[in-house]
């Protein structure tokens, strides 16, 4: 078949090598991960995948790693800047960390956060808002579809990113997350989780565990506006907390510490590293030991060395008295000592492509003695709550705790009273909770202030009801010496109409997390061999030093819930009520009560009731006197009225024996 | 006894005589023995009841047509029955183009009446064509409805028939200038030239030069053939009809190929070509191609030349870790691996590739898929084994309406040296190889011949190939059955739109729908009115817009939602109020006028009685 066209198909091939001569850049890919014990006994596991592709205009439409979907939802919805994130659970700021530049970029709040930033004019950025919705709702099996409607996002000015208009922000805190998330996650990597280290996720192993959010940022030049072109670039993370099994927790030391579990990858995740992805360009593997960590056992190593038992270097990190790890790291990068802790991390790199299908790659992390570290907080630890009881008003409170983290270092380079602490809070609001902006009301160690001495910068957009959610910006500058500061703003709860109600609308409505954000502060860390840390996407990413964040809880405001049949009930009732007022009108209209009377009298003439006939009967009987007939016009009227009451008394007892039974 | 003393009881309340008319009171007891008041009544019976009763009544009947107002839905008037009209009339005579056919006889002696002799040929020519075509035309093509110009040319004068209608004018003379022993090429473009002047009419042209040599036939890459050799007027006029009816006119496809239904094109006019190499096992080897320079270089004349059918786009993505699904043997006879035709519907492993549908495509565009597929080094070289024992030599599939599958087995996958995986690239000649099997399956798809010899009953034609993929006369055999088959599809559909709204008296249509659908219509009507007269592209882009709206207003969102207002919810709610109300009303005018009647017959006793006893 189809020979026929071989001639002018390789005319043209000739033609086209003149036309393309040069490659600019190349697409790349690559894949780390980072392990990382934590203080409570579980283990982190971060997995981050970049990938790049240059800019159309030099490199052309075509690409042999950068995912189809992505570059051309870039294209089509000229998303300048993108970040969607699916989370299930709630990170622990105050046991796993609030100051490191993991808790501040991928400690997101539950269910689906999604930002995204547009390059078209102002106008059209909600329309392209809407159609990004659906394309993600699409592509990631999600109902971020929700995220269309005018109540559900908002335009966030000032505390979030320096793009001011064209950027939208929405939240859905009820998404639930599972693998048919995780699935098209994948498949936007090459190898997808047939090869290399995605390949680690085990789907029952991951959703055990505490904490997982798949995060997905995506950053584009390529519409042009901005000067230089580099392209897009999409990361991808998977942060997982897990509790490795605890089955050889048997020694019990003579303190009350107890030592933590020993994990191995294939014990946390069920599965092992058989070779990288072959088309990714960096393939590693990294042991984190926080700073906290390290100096423990750098004080276990003293102790040892005082008692006289090892004599190891400090080089030989990997195998010392606090623990041991199965495999030989390849490298070991120090981060140069931090301003907030006293000793500095330590990473350990294992490059995977040294290993293969037959010799996998399984670190094993194994504890000797128990140790007790902290991790590095954020200056506040905020967390948020409901106040207030009934259906009809409540409060939100947000508290700010101090950590010991502000105490220190701020103490540190205090000018005396001039030292302020920069907290900005953002908060999106729903519009059927009711917020009073004017009942703002901020404590600062339990002592109420005024707003303005705090507040330096507030923008408000009150919410309208059925178009768009509240939103409020602050700026608050805190004297240094902070311990607790709280904002209480109150609200009324709205009534939704009945159409506008969730299935589940005695489960209580959501009021997205809170984002506060400590802009003086950047997490970020520093490694001593700056160069040769360069070509991993990762250490590099860490090394910028990205404001320190953090989302409050989730909360659940209780509105009053409507019956749900009420409508048809008083629809029954009223219509009812009417045919019984129309029909007894007719009755009374048309009644002839002459007439009536007559024919009552004539029945009555004509025979009595039998049992009346039968008790006087009776009665004389008794008497002893001979029975005769009653006149009938006496009984008549007695009879009447007696049957009435007859009547009367067995309709309210059978209403009463209704009501007794049936209530 | 009871009734005397309702009689004698009367006078003792004379207050109800005054107040109520139409008890049966005898204003005076006459000592009249014959009067039964069970039967009789003197007074007239009072009409006030009756008439209130009967006020209601019709007041609420008046109510109901308001009633019926205030909850009817709104429906915006669909054209019923110009939908049905539309879709009779396509069903019933089938969309037929007209077309003009000329042949030329250069070489002819001339003995005879030459004036006859053209005519002659021309009545020959239709006979056969008549003959050819098939009883039941097929939508789009020409049957019926041609002209059969003659023309034979000796140089310096031409002789044509008398009824061949609008006759092109070009220069007597000028296609015997025309060198036969060029090559194939040459002579199509020198043919061009000279016939060009009837280029923009459509006309189709066969020139038969008698020559002393082996006879050969071959169609053009525009619209004109041309057979060189030793014939007779016979031979060639049954040739000519042949290249006439089953070349030009039906595109020289075999009957049961694709059926001819099948067009590959979605509902808002578009095709998306989705380009997919697929390595099967990247740990073997990694193959990667230059597909920028296939999308500019070898797609765009494609595209370009397909613009009157459909809006074609084209993607491409490279995709890892997709084995096929089906399973290969070992065969020493053909040293490689061989899976046969049997295993095709399992090839395709839906599970491992993500051939996506595209965000870029529009919601109703077809996307059609073309899998590359590179074995892994457990499968490789995989060969495709006909049913007839021998391997295909493309190496590839077609499956109707999804896309194709070509597999292409790397250089050397044989030899054993193999250690790490390397990147390799495509050769752009591999690349074009590929691409060719690509072009014939696309071609098929369409419903065209892939290969370039078309068998006829009276000889074999040789079809030149056309650097775009498709030949002119191609493009228009594909236009006309196009404009058929969307026009089918728009009558179908609105059709089922009709159906669909007549048989849901209580769903709510939009204003849009109605519009579409008017406008539908509308482009229907135009895309029949321009086939009648011949405009071929026009009919095609008005009938693929008569399509497409059909298609939007019967996926308008409104329709889909189920949320319609029925009958069942609108009784639920008034049968609460008007059932009891209006059985109240009804009772009592029934009572009234069944009692009126009775008293009336009462009183008419009475007066009769009267007359008798006066």
């Amino acid at each position: 078949m189809a020979l026929l066209l071989r001639p002018i198909v390789s005319f043209l091939f000739f033609f086209a090598t003149i036309a393309y001569g040069s490659v600019i850049e190349e697409e790349e890919f690559s894949e780390e991960l980072l392990l990382k014990p934590l203080p409570d006994r579980k283990v982190l596991g971060y997995f981050h995948f970049e990938s790049k592709a240059p800019p159309t205009n030099t490199y052309g439409r075509h690409h042999r790693l950068f995912p189809k979907a992505i570059y051309q939802l870039v294209q089509k919805f000229r998303v300048r800047e993108l970040e969607l994130s699916f989370t299930q659970g709630r990170w622990n700021y105050e046991r796993w960390g609030g100051f490191d530049p993991i808790s501040s970029s991928n400690a997101k709040p539950p269910g689906v956060e999604l930002w995204a930033v547009f390059d078209v004019p102002e106008d059209q950025v909600d329309d392209s808002w809407k159609n990004l919705t659906h394309a993600l709702s699409g592509l990631f099996c999600a109902s971020v579809n929700f995220l269309e409607s005018s109540t559900t996002y908002s335009s966030p000015d000032r505390s979030f990113r320096p793009f001011s208009g064209s950027l939208r922000y929405g939240t859905l805190p009820r998404e639930a997350v599972c693998t048919e998330n995780l699935t098209p996650w994948l498949k936007l990597l090459p190898c997808r989780d047939k090869a290399g280290l995605p390949a680690l996720l085990d789907r029952p192993s991951i959703y055990r565990g505490f904490y997982h959010s798949q995060w997905l940022h995506l950053t584009s030049t390529e519409s042009g506006s901005v000067g230089v072109e580099s392209g897009i670039v999409l990361e991808q993370t998977l942060t997982v907390v897990l509790q490795p099994n605890t089955q050889r927790t048997s020694k019990t030391y003579s303190s009350d510490a107890v030592i933590q579990p020993s994990w191995s990858v294939s014990s946390i995740f069920g599965r092992k590293v058989s070779g990288r992805c072959v088309l990714a360009k960096s393939s590693n593997v990294y042991l984190l030991l926080e700073g906290g960590l390290v100096s423990e056992v750098k004080n276990l190593q003293k102790e040892n060395e005082k008692s006289g038992a090892g004599s190891i270097a400090i080089e030989g990190f990997w195998s010392n008295p606090g623990f041991e790890l199965s495999v030989i790291p390849d490298r070991v990068i120090k981060e140069v000592s931090s301003l907030h802790s006293k000793s500095s991390s330590v990473l350990y790199e294992f490059l995977i492509e040294k290993y293969s299908d037959s010799k996998p790659f399984d670190l094993g992390f194994t504890w000797k003695l128990p140790v007790v570290w902290s991790c590095p907080q954020a200056p506040l630890h905020a967390s948020r709550f409901l106040m207030g009881s009934g259906n009809e008003r409540g409060a939100i409170a947000i508290s700010l705790k101090s950590t010991e983290l502000s105490g220190g270092i701020l103490g540190a380079d205090i000018i005396e009273d001039s030292c302020r602490l920069r907290v900005d809070v953002f908060q999106v609001v729903p519009w059927y909770v009711k917020v009073y902006f004017h009942t703002l009301q901020v404590f600062v160690d339990e002592q109420p202030q005024t707003v303005t001495d705090v507040v330096e910068k507030i923008r408000v957009s009150p919410s309208e009801d059925k178009i768009s959610p509240g939103v409020m910006e602050m700026v608050l500058k805190l004297p240094c010496d902070v311990k607790t500061a709280a904002l209480t703003l109150e609200f009324d709860k709205g009534f939704l109409h009945i159409d506008e109600y969730p299935p589940d609308a005695n489960q209580g409505f959501d009021i997205p997390s809170a984002v506060i954000s400590f802009p003086d502060f950047r997490a970020g860390m520093h490694f001593l061999e700056d160069n040769s840390s360069n070509n991993s996407p990762m250490l590099s990413k860490f090394q910028e030093r990205s404001p320190v964040l953090s989302y409050s809880e989730v909360l659940l405001v209780p509105l009053t819930t409507p019956d749900f049949s009420m409508p048809y009930n008083v629809i029954t009732i009223t219509c009812t009520v009417f045919a019984l007022y129309f029909g007894s009108l007719l009755n009374v209209l048309r009644r002839r009560v002459g007439e009536e009377e007559r024919l009552l009298k004539s029945k009555a003439a004509k025979k009595t009731g039998r049992l009346p006939e039968l008790l006087s009967k009776l009665s004389a009987k008794l008497r002893g006197r001979p029975w005769e007939p009653p006149q009938s016009p006496s009984t008549s009227s007695s009879l009447i009225s007696r049957k009435l009451i007859f009547k009367v008394t067995l309709v309210a007892g059978i209403a009463a024996a209704w009501q007794y039974y049936s209530g | 006894m009871a009734e005397q003393e309702e009689i004698s009881e009367p006078p003792q309340s004379p207050k109800h005589t005054s107040k109520i008319s139409e008890t049966p009171i005898p204003s005076e007891p006459k000592p009249v023995s014959d009067f039964d008041p069970n039967t009789m009544r003197q007074t007239k019976p009072g009409l006030k009841r009756l008439f209130l009763t009967l006020t209601v009544l019709f007041s609420f009947l008046l109510g109901f047509p308001f009633l019926m107002k205030s909850i009817e839905i709104y429906r915006s008037p669909l054209p019923f029955r110009d939908i049905d009209s539309l879709s009779n009339s396509i069903e019933s005579n089938p969309l037929l183009f007209p077309c003009h056919f000329q042949a030329v006889f250069i070489g002819f002696n001339q003995k005879t009446s030459t004036e006859f002799s053209a005519d002659k040929l021309g009545f020959s020519i239709s006979d056969q064509m008549r003959a050819l075509t098939t009883e039941n035309p097929p939508c789009g093509s020409c049957s019926g409805n041609y002209t059969v110009s003659v023309t034979l040319d000796s140089g310096n004068d031409c002789v044509r028939n008398q009824n061949g209608g609008t006759g092109c004018s070009w220069r007597c003379g000028a296609i015997e200038a025309v060198d036969f022993g060029e090559s194939l090429e040459g002579v199509d473009e020198n043919l061009e030239s000279a016939l060009g002047g009837c280029g923009k009419g459509k006309v189709y042209s066969v020139v038969v030069v008698n020559r002393d040599e082996e006879v050969r036939a071959v169609v053009g890459k525009c619209r004109h053939a041309w057979v060189v050799g030793r014939v007779s007027e016979a031979d060639a006029a049954s040739m000519v009809a042949e290249i006439f009816v089953k070349v030009f006119v039906n595109g020289g496809k075999e009957e049961g190929l694709i059926h001819g239904e099948f067009m590959p094109v979605g509902a808002d006019g578009s095709i998306v070509l989705s380009f997919n190499l697929l390595n099967a096992d990247p740990r073997n080897w990694i193959y990667e191609w230059d597909f920028q320079r296939v999308d500019d270089i070898l797609l765009a004349p494609i595209i370009e030349a397909l613009e009157a059918v459909a809006n074609v786009s084209v993607e491409s993505q490279v995709l890892y870790h997709t084995p096929k699904s089906s399973f290969s043997y070992w065969d020493d006879k053909w040293n490689g691996y061989v899976f046969s035709t049997k295993d095709l519907p399992f090839f395709v492993n839906s599970n491992e590739w993500h051939l996506d549908t595209s965000i870029a495509a529009g919601g109703r565009s077809k996307i059609l898929q073309v899998a590359v597929y590179i074995p892994s080094a457990q499968e490789c070289p995989l060969l495709l084994q006909l049913p007839n024992g021998e391997i295909s030599v493309t190496n590839g599939f077609i499956s109707p309406m999804w896309g194709g599958v070509i597999v292409w087995n790397p250089p050397g996958c044989l030899s054993s040296e193999r250690e790490r995986p390397a990147r390799h690239t495509i050769s752009p000649q591999d690349l074009q190889k590929i691409f060719e099997v690509f072009m014939g399956q696309l071609r098929q798809l369409f419903g065209l011949k892939s290969d370039n010899l078309y068998i006829g009953a009276s000889g074999s034609y040789n079809l030149l190939a056309s650097e775009k993929g498709f030949t002119e006369w191609e493009l228009d055999v594909l236009s006309r059955q196009h404009t058929c088959f969307n026009l089918l599809s728009c009558a179908t559909t609105l059709g089922s739109l009709s159906r669909l709204v007549q048989s849901l008296p209580r769903m709510i249509i939009m204003d849009e729908i109605g519009k579409q659908v008017k406008f539908s219509l509308e482009a229907a009507k135009l895309a029949q009115s321009n086939a009648s007269r011949g405009i071929y592209d026009a009919s095609a882009v008005s009938s693929r817009q008569a399509r497409s709206l059909a298609e939007d207003a019967f996926f308008h969102p409104s329709i889909m939602s189920v949320s319609y207002y029925s009958f069942e919810h609108c009784f639920a709610v008034y049968s609460p109020f008007f059932l009891p109300v209006l059985m109240h009303v009804l009772l009592a005018a029934l009572r009234e006028w069944r009692r009126y009647k009775q008293e009336k017959a009462k009183y008419l006793a009475w007066k009769a009685k009267a007359k008798v006893a006066s």
